[in-house]
């Protein structure tokens, strides 16, 4: 079981084996699509192996979310104040992506240890500027400033026209996820896990973890909210989180790991389907192994040469022989 | 409009000794693994819990799943067996063929969320089998598809078709040839006319790549060089992959390299594992004589002498007759083991020999009255062999004929897995 990380695997990969072959620089244009249609597309020469163009388009946002120049809002000044002189930022972005920025490898920091920090960097610019909001948001927490929006419902994209909602409020901020799945068994393991997930919140170890709540009806918290929202098929999540969940370091932890929440569901629900499969194979097999030990011994005989190509139907076989010998 | 055919399609090449995964319309696979699974099988084989008492009996069931759900694959299963005793290593597939269904699904299920890290839901997937493969086989891979992964749109193509078809952009389409598949585990001679595989000539040979390894492995094990024992298998692939080279004749090669060791042979570096310390060791003639075990197999096994050139010239004589002048012109070279130096040269130079010499001997049999058209060979050699049949799903994936070729969720929902045994050859691909 893994936990998803914040950079794209494959970004990464590309940008480390380009920073490790400038010198014999290749055409580079390639894409990629992670979960919650997210795409990548990088574009490198072998004129100006230092630069390259990353594209990123992000999925589309509800109508009641709100886009500025079809980035999360703050998204830009995320980007300058993550990246500094490596990244410039395109306007317009090429055409059918949110954001295109034109990346310098020759500022790279010289060491190595920097260089890939950055580059770790760079390969998690989803992170950056889809997280921007809620990090605005959860960093209002630790600040002393005045704090805007209190009380009112922020709704923020995480999938394909579909969002989470923010409530800030002075000490703690609570986010509601409306969890929707198109698959019905894929929504009955959601629903199930879920409530497992609210149980274990509640063992003594996770005591200092938001507290979190799941509920099949919309939360008062949502009055107001589309109805797409409020009809989610595998109910409602919410969690509170404090100033102590934010503070220094963790704040970027709990950015990624709460806009990705729905992601880690799914993956989860995926996992224990594969996994209920296995079982279920394994059972298969041993009642097989059964039928075959209860088979009269002529028969087993002659099974034998031709029960290798079509081992599915033999329970059927196994069953339909079985009865015809009593 | 179904909106996962708006996203490029995943196209997975399952190996034996290697997958090669990554997006339709990409040039180059994003990863390429080695084909294996490191499961954490410490609960396996514990007795039934019935015997065991309440709690004690739950503390270990819920071991026993979170030791199912421990897992890692490729390089990392690689470096998790080596370091730590309870994983075993886990080859999902042997000889082209997948035999074990349990291994096979978490491997898949790494590949998408842990490297790929996409959403099946959102993309039609491009599978890729052996031509040898059943079509129970094929249901199989539909059920997981289908009914684990939840994918929207699934095609289940032959490697070889594939391969052809990724000389598709480099050259003018050509879908008939005969492909030349090495892999890792199984060497596959398979002719193809107009997109349809000739079942009935298919050829395999049971020599590979990892006999390459072994073989190297060997000479340098006889020679005493000093190679720690638990690192000599992967040492030899490693010497394999970078100094190995087909040569034209091995007498005179012989010979060349007792008269310039200096320049032929060549120095190996490494660490032993266990202590850290540096040890180096020379590779001689298994730079030839690796190759060498597909054309003299005679060497390395007393089962199996027939070369593969001769194999080659075989499987296309049983091929129907008005369809072989065309198999001659176009032998498409596909897989890892193909990548040694001048390979292409050698099998083109060995099979053109045995045809000429069909030729001249029927050419005497009619007394000189009617001569022969001479019959053009050959052996086409590109830049991408190594993945060749990734490339060439990549390339079919992003024509808009792949769609409407696949098999979708609704249709498997309606018929069943059964769906899955036949995948249709599309417009496109011919
Ligand atoms: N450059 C190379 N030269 C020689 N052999 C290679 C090279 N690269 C890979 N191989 C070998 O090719 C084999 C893998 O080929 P591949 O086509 O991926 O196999 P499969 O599809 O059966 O998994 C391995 O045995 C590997 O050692
Ligand atoms: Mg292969």
């Amino acid at each position: 079981m893994i936990l998803l990380q914040s950079p794209c695997r494959y970004l990464l990969q590309v940008l480390s084996t380009r920073v490790q072959n400038l010198d014999k620089g290749v055409e580079l244009d390639c894409q990629c699509v992670e979960f919650d249609d997210v795409r990548y597309h990088i574009q490198g020469t072998v004129k100006n192996p230092n630069i390259l163009l990353l594209s990123v388009s992000l999925p589309t946002p509800p109508p009641e979310t709100v886009f500025l120049g079809g980035l999360p809002p703050g998204a830009i000044d995320a980007i300058k104040a993550a990246y500094g002189a490596v990244l410039q930022i395109l306007d317009p972005p090429r055409d059918g992506f949110n954001l295109t920025v034109k990346l310098n490898l020759s500022k790279l920091p010289p060491d190595e240890e920097h260089k890939q920090a950055l580059l770790i960097k760079i390969a998690s610019i989803r992170e950056v500027v889809q997280g921007a909001p809620l990090r605005a948001v959860l960093k209002q927490l630790i600040s002393r400033g005045p704090k805007s929006d209190l009380n009112k419902l922020v709704s923020l994209a995480h999938r394909p026209n579909e969002s989470f909602f923010v409530v800030p409020q002075a000490e703690k901020v609570t986010l509601i996820f409306p969890m929707q799945f198109k698959d019905s068994i894929d929504t009955v393991l959601a629903t199930s896990f879920l409530q497992e997930f609210v149980e274990a919140r509640r063992t003594a170890g996770l005591s200092s973890a938001p507290p979190c709540l799941w509920s099949p009806s919309p939360p008062q918290e949502l009055i107001g909210a589309s109805d797409e929202a409020l009809s989610a098929n595998a109910g409602f999540v919410s969690f509170v989180i404090f100033p102590r969940h934010v503070d220094g370091r963790k704040l970027d932890r709990t950015v990624w790991s709460l806009s990705t929440f729905h992601a880690y569901v799914s993956y989860h629900v995926k996992c224990s389907e594969g996994f209920m499969h296995t079982r279920m194979r394994r059972r298969v097999e041993s009642l097989i192994e059964a039928l075959d030990r209860a088979k009269p011994e002529s028969e087993k005989a002659k099974k034998t040469a031709q029960s290798r190509s079509f081992k599915r139907l033999s329970i059927k076989d196994g069953r339909g022989s079985s009865m015809n010998s009593r | 409009m179904d909106p996962s055919t708006s996203r490029p399609a995943i196209v997975i090449d399952n190996g034996t000794g290697y997958t090669k995964m990554g997006f339709a319309g990409n040039v180059e696979p994003c990863f390429i693994l080695p084909t294996v699974v490191a499961v954490n099988e410490s609960f396996v084989n514990q007795p039934r819990a019935s015997s065991t008492k309440g709690s004690n009996w739950l503390a270990q069931h819920s071991a026993g799943v979170m030791a199912d759900l421990d897992f890692c694959i490729g390089e990392e299963a690689l470096a998790r067996s080596k370091s730590n005793s309870t994983f075993n290593l886990s080859y999902p597939i042997n000889h082209g063929q997948v035999d074990n269904w349990d291994a096979m699904e978490r491997y898949w299920q790494q590949c998408i969320f842990n490297y790929l890290r996409c959403d099946p839901e959102d993309h039609y997937f491009l599978l890729t089998e052996s031509p040898l493969t059943t079509p129970e086989s094929r249901e199989y891979t539909g059920e997981i598809m289908f009914e684990t992964f939840n994918v929207p749109g699934l095609y289940i193509a032959v490697q070889p078709v594939l391969a052809l078809a990724a000389g598709y952009t480099t050259s003018k389409c050509e879908m008939t040839g005969v492909v030349v598949d090495v892999g890792d585990g199984a060497t596959h001679v398979v002719p193809v006319a107009d997109g349809y595989v000739i079942g009935s000539s298919i050829k395999s040979i049971p020599i590979a790549g990892k006999d390459v390894t072994h073989f190297v492995q060997q000479l340098m094990r006889e020679r005493a060089e000093h190679v720690p024992p638990e690192d000599s298998f992967e040492v030899a692939r490693k010497v394999k992959e970078m100094y190995c080279y087909t040569c034209s004749d091995i007498v005179k090669e012989f010979n060349k390299h007792d008269k310039e060791p200096a320049k032929y042979i060549k120095q190996w570096r490494g660490t032993k594992p266990k202590t850290g310390a540096p040890y180096s060791c020379d590779i001689g003639y298994e730079r030839f004589l690796g190759p060498e075990i597909f054309f003299s197999p005679e060497i390395y096994s007393n089962d199996f002498t027939t070369p593969l050139p001769e194999v080659i010239d075989k499987c296309i004589q049983s091929a129907p007759i008005d369809t072989r002048r065309a198999l001659y012109k176009n032998i498409v070279l596909s897989g890892g083991s193909t990548m040694f130096k001048d390979f292409s040269r050698r099998l083109q130079r060995d099979l053109k020999k045995i045809v000429d010499a069909r030729v001249q001997a029927s050419d005497v049999r009619l007394g000189g009255e009617l001569k022969a058209q001479p019959v053009e060979v050959n052996v086409v050699s590109h830049p991408i062999q190594r993945y060749a049949v990734w490339f060439g799903g990549s390339v079919l994936a992003s024509t808009p004929e792949f769609f409407p070729a696949c098999h979708t969720k609704a249709e498997y929902e309606e018929y069943g897995a059964s769906i899955c045994r036949t995948n249709p050859v599309f417009k496109g691909m011919y």
